[in-house]
């Protein structure tokens, strides 16, 4: 009798039941927010550059990179050997110095950056954030932001860099909060960093993130990423405390590397679906450096006019925070970088703890 | 080495192909690579190599090469089929095949510079040789005659010392930038269709022809499977046509009535349903279950150990540092290599040092051989060499070191590596360590294809 009841309804009547049966169940949290838990993977990550449309944050345009350097300085390389020329740009990308190199390297000029106040301070250096609020620490984001391969939408870094972190299981690193009780307002929240194994789950284009999806931790070469802090949630925005240095894998042309980001923090808004806003903290120079160059070479460097002897000299110069105590200059850099992350679900299997090399 | 080549009586050639021979009969144990009897030009032969497998060899048991064309960033190298293109020519200048350094350059050390046939001798034929299946002859523009395989010329490599030498070029490591690398040809396998093998760091790895990793399960039998049910959730058994027969190592299992599958060496065949890439080693992760490889890399040397990092198993030395090889191909038009001691060193001495060789041994220090140990293979061998020249030396020499070399190059260790498991050195160099730079020695990756 019930089916033939059932059968018996319009198809809107029908409809508008599973509407509101899907509705009652986001209502009640089911299926997301398990035993206080949800779990985000990261779908985008990249240097938080401010840009207005008429860059007024570049009033005198934009950084050379090594094609154009190499023209201004050697003219008549027809004249020239590959030890003058090739191998001399090489020798001082790879063995870097902060000596000057003849060129006038081009900073932000503007007041406004994208970031947060690391330091608690406001000081002549700091930026301001476009909402007003000061003091805001983003020295990479002077360094780079007049450079066409760091800004969106279409410099080479921009692009490949955030394409990495959707691409590559090497990079899937996500972030575990427990002890939820409210994802709108809770006093305290435990965050977990992990890196997942699995490729995420995508719609049928295939470059967008769904929620929904499940990751397994890696805890067999992840093991040494895994990092814990506490954050709290206020009007729907984390915010995690700092931890002592965050390790974030992030392989973009086939050289695992890394990113170290000391006083590392989150400032994330959250719901069931998504996590959106900023990892920001103070990068190490020589790793942020590396990562780079060794994952583009001198060509893809070319491609974006990032010159990478000009920019390790600027990343020096205005490194901001963790001061080498023998040769007392700063060993790292305020930065933040966009992220967003989507819902999934994270298994910790015993399985995968339990691998052997064949 | 042109002495050894045109020098060669009968009793040189005799001894030649009895080391070879015997060579080869010591290395075709059950592990080792078989492949397919075609015809081959008088005196030409088939040798099966420690890291390659089988590879065509000429008359005096040196490897054959071929030089494919290849795309580089803003050109093409490497030799059109049916056309020579490696003369005695020394070319002076870049040829800007690699961006962002214009052509017209001129190349280092001139004066010392090898031709193309300087390092890679033509296979000249008789004036009465006759071609034979895949093999023809090819005029060059001097009028001598040279070999060709499936049209390709080939050359021999002055690399190669010994007959079963595989020293002057490769199959691995020839994708993205790398430089127009010289391959050694092979004779046909003796796979049944549908299967592929992939030379990788740890052995020739058996795959179906869309590259995905082949596994046997050590339960399993020739005769008898345990892989039924639930367990076939995970496991595809690879299936043989109606029409495939047994051949050689390869043979039949009837799973059930119509449903035949493979077995290779006694071991049924399987791919691993949740391998995330091709070429993958997931599925051995699972117990009882293995790649399957037609032959398995050389062993490594005594000490050396496997350290995990957070891209997977990397080889490293007795204290867990991590071994890296240095790769190197010059911008010339002939795509000549800069990676061993007997070439240039001047690319090499500018990355690790700036030029500087004290410099180099600080950044990237040589793995230094123990007094009492011995080469195990000829895969790894223990080569003495002049730490500020950069070249081989005589074990007299004073201020020389002993030191392991894969492929007859010196193995490296990165300065910036502190603790096991570090693998900063990884792509230090031009175009991510790949034309003249360093490489992790990967023995697992999840990853990157790191053992490709």
């Amino acid at each position: 009798m019930m089916q033939q009841h059932i059968l018996r309804m319009p198809l809107s009547i029908l409809v508008f039941g599973a509407f509101l049966i899907g509705s009652t169940d986001s209502l009640a949290q089911s299926g997301v927010i398990k035993d206080g838990t949800i779990g985000y993977v990261m779908t985008d990550l990249f240097w938080s550059v401010y840009q207005t449309e008429t860059v007024e944050e570049c009033p005198r345009g934009f950084n050379d990179g090594p094609r154009e350097q190499f023209e201004q300085l050697f003219p008549a390389h027809e004249f020239l050997s590959v030890e003058e020329t090739q191998l001399k740009q090489e020798i001082e990308t790879w063995h870097p110095n902060t000596q000057p190199d003849g060129f006038e390297f081009l900073e932000v000029e503007g007041d406004l950056s994208w970031g947060l106040n690391l330091d608690g301070e406001t000081g002549p250096n700091d930026f301001t954030h476009p909402d007003g609020s000061q003091g805001i620490d983003n020295e990479v984001y002077r360094a780079v932001g007049c450079i066409i391969g760091f800004r969106g939408p279409d410099g080479v870094e921009f692009i490949f860099q955030n394409k990495a972190i959707l691409d590559r299981r090497y990079n899937r690193m996500m972030i575990e909060l427990t002890g939820v009780d409210d994802l709108e307002n809770d006093d305290e929240v435990t965050v977990s960093w992990y890196r997942g194994m699995d490729r995420l789950l995508t719609d049928a284009t295939g470059q967008r993130a769904m929620a929904g999806g499940t990751q397994r931790v890696d805890y067999r070469w992840g093991t040494s990423l895994i990092r814990e802090s506490k954050g709290k949630i206020v009007n729907s925005v984390l915010t995690t405390e700092p931890l002592g240095d965050l390790v974030v894998p992030w392989m973009n042309l086939s050289v695992p590397s890394i990113h170290i980001f000391k006083d590392a923090r989150l400032q994330l808004s959250l719901n069931e679906q998504n996590a959106t806003g900023l990892l920001a903290g103070y990068a190490d120079v020589d790793t942020w450096y590396y990562q780079l160059i060794r994952n583009d070479s001198t060509h893809h460097l070319s491609n974006g006019q990032i010159s990478g002897i000009s920019l390790y000299k600027a990343l020096r110069r205005l490194a901001d925070a963790h001061r080498d105590p023998e040769t007392g200059e700063n060993t790292a850099i305020s930065t933040a970088l966009d992220i967003k992350m989507t819902q999934v679900f994270i298994s910790h299997s015993e399985k995968n703890k339990v691998m052997a090399s064949p | 080495m042109k002495f050894w080549f045109k020098t060669g009586t009968a009793l040189h050639t005799f001894l030649i192909l009895l080391t070879g021979i015997l060579w080869s009969c010591s290395t075709l144990a059950a592990d080792t690579e078989t492949y397919r009897e075609v015809p081959m030009p008088p005196g030409f032969q088939v040798i099966v190599s420690e890291l390659e497998g089988p590879v065509f060899a000429d008359a005096n048991g040196r490897t054959l090469y071929e030089w494919p064309l290849r795309i580089l960033r803003n050109g093409y190298s490497g030799e059109t089929p049916g056309i020579p293109g490696c003369y005695d020519e020394v070319l002076e200048v870049t040829a800007g095949l690699m961006s962002p350094y214009p052509a017209g350059i001129k190349l280092p050390e001139l004066e010392n510079r090898p031709s193309c046939v300087d390092l890679w001798r033509p296979a000249y034929a008789d004036d009465d040789a006759a071609g034979i299946g895949k093999w023809t002859i090819l005029e060059r523009k001097d009028g001598s005659l040279q070999w060709a395989y499936d049209e390709q010329p080939l050359y021999t490599s002055v690399r190669d010392t010994r007959p079963g030498d595989v020293l002057g070029g490769t199959t691995r490591n020839s994708r993205g930038d790398s430089p127009a690398y010289r391959e050694p040809i092979v004779p046909p396998s003796m796979l049944p269709p549908g299967f592929a093998i992939k030379s990788t760091s740890i052995g020739r790895m058996l795959t179906t022809n869309t590259n995905e990793s082949v596994y046997s399960y050590a339960g399993d039998s020739a005769s008898a499977v345990v892989c039924h049910g639930d367990c076939l959730a995970n496991w595809k058994p690879v299936l043989a046509p109606g029409l495939a027969s047994e051949q050689g190592e390869w043979t039949l299992l009837e799973r059930s009535p119509g449903e035949r599958q493979w077995v290779y060496r006694g071991k049924p065949l399987y791919t691993h349903l949740l391998d995330t890439g091709s070429w993958s080693l997931e599925g051995s992760d699972n117990a009882g279950w293995s790649n399957v490889f037609t032959q398995r890399a050389p062993a490594l040397p005594p000490g050396f150990t496997v350290q995990q990092t957070i891209a997977g198993d990397v080889l490293a030395d007795s204290t867990g540092r991590t071994i890296y090889r240095y790769f190197c191909g010059d911008d010339s038009q002939d795509q000549l290599s800069c990676d061993h001691p007997a070439d240039t060193q001047v690319y090499r001495l500018a990355m690790c040092g700036a030029g500087k060789p004290e410099k180099c041994l600080e950044h990237w220090p040589y793995v230094i051989a123990g007094d009492n140990q011995e080469s195990p293979n000829r895969t790894w061998r223990i080569r003495t060499i002049d730490p500020l020249t950069g070249r081989y030396a005589s074990a007299e020499q004073a201020g020389t070191l002993r030191v392991w070399t894969y492929r007859d190059r010196p193995v490296y260790l990165y300065g910036l590596d502190q603790a096991p498991g570090d693998v900063h050195g990884g792509g230090i160099g031009e175009w991510r360590g790949k034309r003249n730079g360093l490489r992790a020695f990967w023995l697992r990756d999840d990853f990157m294809g790191g053992i490709l």
